[in-house]
């Protein structure tokens, strides 16, 4: 009798959309966890575990929002520099003598204008959302130049200490804050992406826009929500990198757009919008997370772990798209443009 | 005596499900202009697919310039002389007339583009069908007339014999046309063999020579222009017998409920002033491309809107955007399902819920998946929907069953005016019947339905009133006691000047 219920349970997780693929890449990631853990057994230690953990975090974070402007069928290449910005923002008012807090606010309120451009620009301007936030990623880090200007900022200070902890430092039940943000960060986001209309809006329009207007959806404001949501998690990112170093750096977040994009795909979500789960970018993550932290254990260098990343990336899509259409994506594409002269003439 | 260029016997094409070509004989002599006409699926485009090697036949026999061919392939087609000008033009806007003229087969020197030599061909061709266009022009820079031309031009160029052109006037003025009639006779004079389809049957008389007519596939017959009439011509076209039952109610017409006023929009949607009834349905014919859809897809406010007054329920309703018809109580069933109707990587449930998530939703806009569940389970009922379950992706359905979930979206509401345009396109003879039955109950609850269709049996067996609508206008209103599929065609290529 019970196993039965268990079995029913399976098969309701199984049911969920796109958790096929999160469930492959779940073991991958066991897989690669064992890998490191025969290589070098200081990998399971309670240390490196939490260090690991502590790594992850900021990925996670910045790929809940990559998720979300890729899961509407855009991407937000502006991620990396709205950190940046973030981090030199609030480091700079900090070291002017600025209350932390206040300065966290400030600099969630810039932030979160980028985002609320970037929605503009792709969903009423008709930018496509490559050129638009590749244009306010190059903004966004003259911002974070500009603010101190062209330097690097000192150190936040003594008075900073609480910000520090509260972001980076500090520990709630033995965990680490950081992993906490992450956490309650996620469940939000992953509670209203499944279970609010906004959420459902969002898949909406990645999945056919054309269908989601013509049902009433106001695309414009969906698509700058997802853009916010995505700024919001890159500055909190920054303000964490801010918390690491306590200073500001200039090219503090260079490249994590595509460790966002990274996360995003590797845990299933599609890039042509529509699919994807939140949980998959928490695999996807940590699969980025183990493999740096792994193959830096192993005394790989930064180049190698680069390119393993790379690797990941190109076969976990591969994959799925072999293991979903039984062919490359390739001739899907012909036969769908074959349908479509077809159909116009 | 001509000789036949083109000799087309017996061709059969089966795609799954539809016998579109069913023993289809067809011929073209040198230097004739001959017209094939048919309704919407006829079978005449597919027929000139085959015969320019898009598809190929199951069977029966194709005699270009007297030599049988077999596997006709597209280039192999253009080799024979065979060359189709479509509707959509099929040239790059970016490039200039000549480079179009020579694509795929630019003039080289040691490997490297000769454009004089180029241009000065191309000047030679356009010069001999008495086209003034300057072969340096960028094609995207010309008005749609003239690129129809530099298509024709392009033909020749390969010294094609055998033109096909495909609703050639569709886009063209009056003075275009003349023009390019001027050039279809000087071809003609030169010996080539024009298949000339269009729906616009009053300019056959400028020139053509001989008429085929098909009808759902099949060869219905072939005249000689000269020896018959405009009256033939249609009744051949529609003259099936309407052997389906349609199951119609009768609803005691009620008030009116909705009004549509000089509503202007685009080249398509001229004009327009119809009323609509409660318990009434009313039918939308024409054919392709006369200004139905973009008619409904302005109501519903898809499309902007030059001018014109909405009105529901004896109020003026403004509606710009999609929602603001949904929130006043019109819905739209899309035309086309994959495009417009379904989100089809999500679930049957969440493609119900969709526009009704105002409704189903608590505070904070959390979705109440209870209700949900609920909604899209009584629809799933409602329309024997067929599926093993509601979450599964709407994907994976049949076309039958996906336009079902398109219609249920829609149904889920209370609505006062359901637009259908063309719901029972492309599914079967059982889910079709399913279709009327639900617009029927619409009905006889008092809502007023527009159904837009193709297919003249089904708007004559479900309508109370038609409109017919040519070239952006309505052209015609009929009574349905009267109305009939030769007046229906008749209004439906009125091409008024």
């Amino acid at each position: 009798m019970k196993k039965r219920d268990d079995k029913n349970i399976l098969r309701k997780i199984m049911a969920i959309r796109g958790m096929g693929q999160v469930i492959t890449v779940a073991f991958g990631l066991v897989v690669l966890c064992i890998v490191f853990g025969i290589l070098n057994p200081v990998f399971f230690s309670n240390r490196n575990i939490a260090n690991l953990l502590r790594q992850i975090a900021p990925i996670l974070i910045i790929g809940i929002g990559q998720s979300y402007v890729l899961i509407t069928g855009n991407i937000d290449l502006s991620i990396g520099s709205v950190v940046g910005m973030s981090c030199m923002v609030s480091a700079t008012m900090m070291t002017k003598g600025v209350n932390p807090w206040v300065a966290v606010l400030i600099t969630y309120i810039c932030c979160l204008a980028i985002g609320i451009i970037n929605g503009q620009l792709v969903a009423n301007c008709k930018l496509p959302p490559f050129i638009a936030t590749l244009g306010t990623m190059t903004i966004a880090r003259g911002i974070a130049q500009i603010v101190n200007n062209n330097y690097n900022t000192d150190s936040i200070g003594a008075a900073a200490k609480g910000f520090r902890d509260f972001f980076y430092y500090g520990k709630n039940f033995g965990v680490f804050n950081t992993i906490w943000i992450a956490a309650v960060l996620w469940i939000i986001f992953n509670f209203i992406l499944n279970k609010t209309r906004t959420g459902r809006y969002i898949y909406a329009i990645g999945s056919n826009i054309e269908a989601a207007r013509l049902s009433g959806v106001n695309i414009a404001h969906i698509t700058t929500t997802a853009y916010v949501v995505s700024s919001f998690c890159s500055c909190t990112v920054g303000l964490i990198t801010c918390a690491i170093s306590g200073m500001g750096t200039m090219d503090a977040g260079n490249g994590y757009e595509m460790y966002a994009v990274a996360a995003s795909v590797i845990g299933g979500v599609s890039t042509l919008g529509g699919q994807g789960i939140l949980l998959g970018t928490v695999i996807g993550a940590s699969i980025w997370g183990v493999l740096q932290n792994g193959l830096q254990f192993a005394g790989a260098p930064v180049a190698i772990r680069n390119i393993a990343i790379g690797v990941i990336v190109v076969v976990s899509v591969l994959l799925d798209v072999i293991i979903r259409k039984g062919r490359p994506i390739r001739k899907k594409k012909n036969i769908t443009t074959v349908n479509k002269a077809e159909i116009k003439a | 005596m001509q000789e036949y260029i083109v000799e087309m016997e017996h061709i059969n094409k089966t795609f799954p499900g539809v016998k579109a070509l069913d023993d289809v004989s067809f011929n073209l002599k040198s230097g004739e202009v001959h017209a094939l006409l048919g309704e919407n699926g006829a079978g005449k485009s597919t027929l000139m697919k085959v015969l320019s090697g898009v598809y190929t036949a199951d069977s029966g026999e194709i005699k270009i310039f007297g030599d049988t061919v077999t596997e006709l392939t597209p280039k192999k087609a253009q080799q024979l002389g065979v060359a189709i000008i479509h509707q959509e033009l099929n040239l790059c806007p970016h490039l200039s007339v000549a480079e179009n003229i020579f694509l795929g087969r630019e003039i080289t020197k040691m490997g490297i583009l000769s454009s004089k030599e180029m241009s000065k061909e191309a000047k030679c061709i356009l010069d001999k069908l008495n086209i003034d266009i300057s072969p340096d022009e960028i094609v995207g820079n010309l008005p749609v007339s003239k690129q129809q031309l530099v298509e024709i031009a392009k033909a020749l160029s390969t010294n094609s014999r055998i033109l096909i052109m495909d609703e050639p006037t569709s886009a063209l003025s009056e003075k275009e046309i003349d023009d390019l009639f001027k050039i279809i006779r000087k071809l003609k004079g030169e010996g080539c063999g024009i298949i000339y389809i269009s729906h616009r049957l009053e300019e056959l008389q400028h020139i053509v020579d001989r008429v085929t007519i098909m009808r759902d596939g099949r060869y219905i017959t072939t005249m000689n222009y000269a020896e018959t009439t405009l009256q033939e011509i249609i009744s051949n076209m529609v003259g099936r017998e309407i052997k389906q039952k349609f199951p119609r109610v009768n609803v005691k017409r009620g008030e009116k409920i909705f009004e549509v006023k000089n509503l202007n929009a685009g080249r398509l949607v001229r004009n327009i002033n119809f009323e609509l009834y409660e318990g009434e349905i009313l039918g939308i014919a024409g054919l392709m491309g006369a200004g139905r859809t973009e008619t409904t897809r302005a109501i519903f406010g898809a499309e902007p809107k030059e001018s014109g007054e909405i009105i529901l329920d004896g109020k003026s309703v403004t509606i710009n955007k999609p929602i603001d018809a949904i929130n006043a109580g019109i819905v739209l069933v899309p035309e086309d399902r994959k495009r417009d109707g379904l989100c089809t990587k999500l679930s049957v449930r969440e493609n119900i819920a969709l526009p009704n998530l105002d409704f189903l939703s608590k505070s904070c806009g959390i979705v109440d998946e209870n209700e949900e569940k609920a909604i899209a389970n009584k629809m799933v009922k409602d329309l024997k929907i067929k599926l093993p379950d509601i979450d599964v992706v709407t994907d994976s359905l049949s076309g039958g069953n996906q336009q079902k979930v398109v219609v249920s979206k829609w149904l889920a509401r209370n609505s006062r005016v359901v637009i259908f345009d063309e719901p029972t396109r492309g599914i079967d003879v059982a889910a079709k019947v399913e279709i009327y039955n639900l617009m029927n109950d619409l009905k006889k609850q008092g809502i007023g339905v527009i159904f837009v269709s193709s297919e003249m049996p089904e708007i004559l067996g479900m309508s109370d009133r038609i409109l017919v609508m040519c070239n952006g206008r309505i052209t015609g209103e009929l009574d349905i006691e009267h109305a009939t599929q030769n007046m229906i065609m008749e209004y439906a290529t009125k091409f008024e000047k």
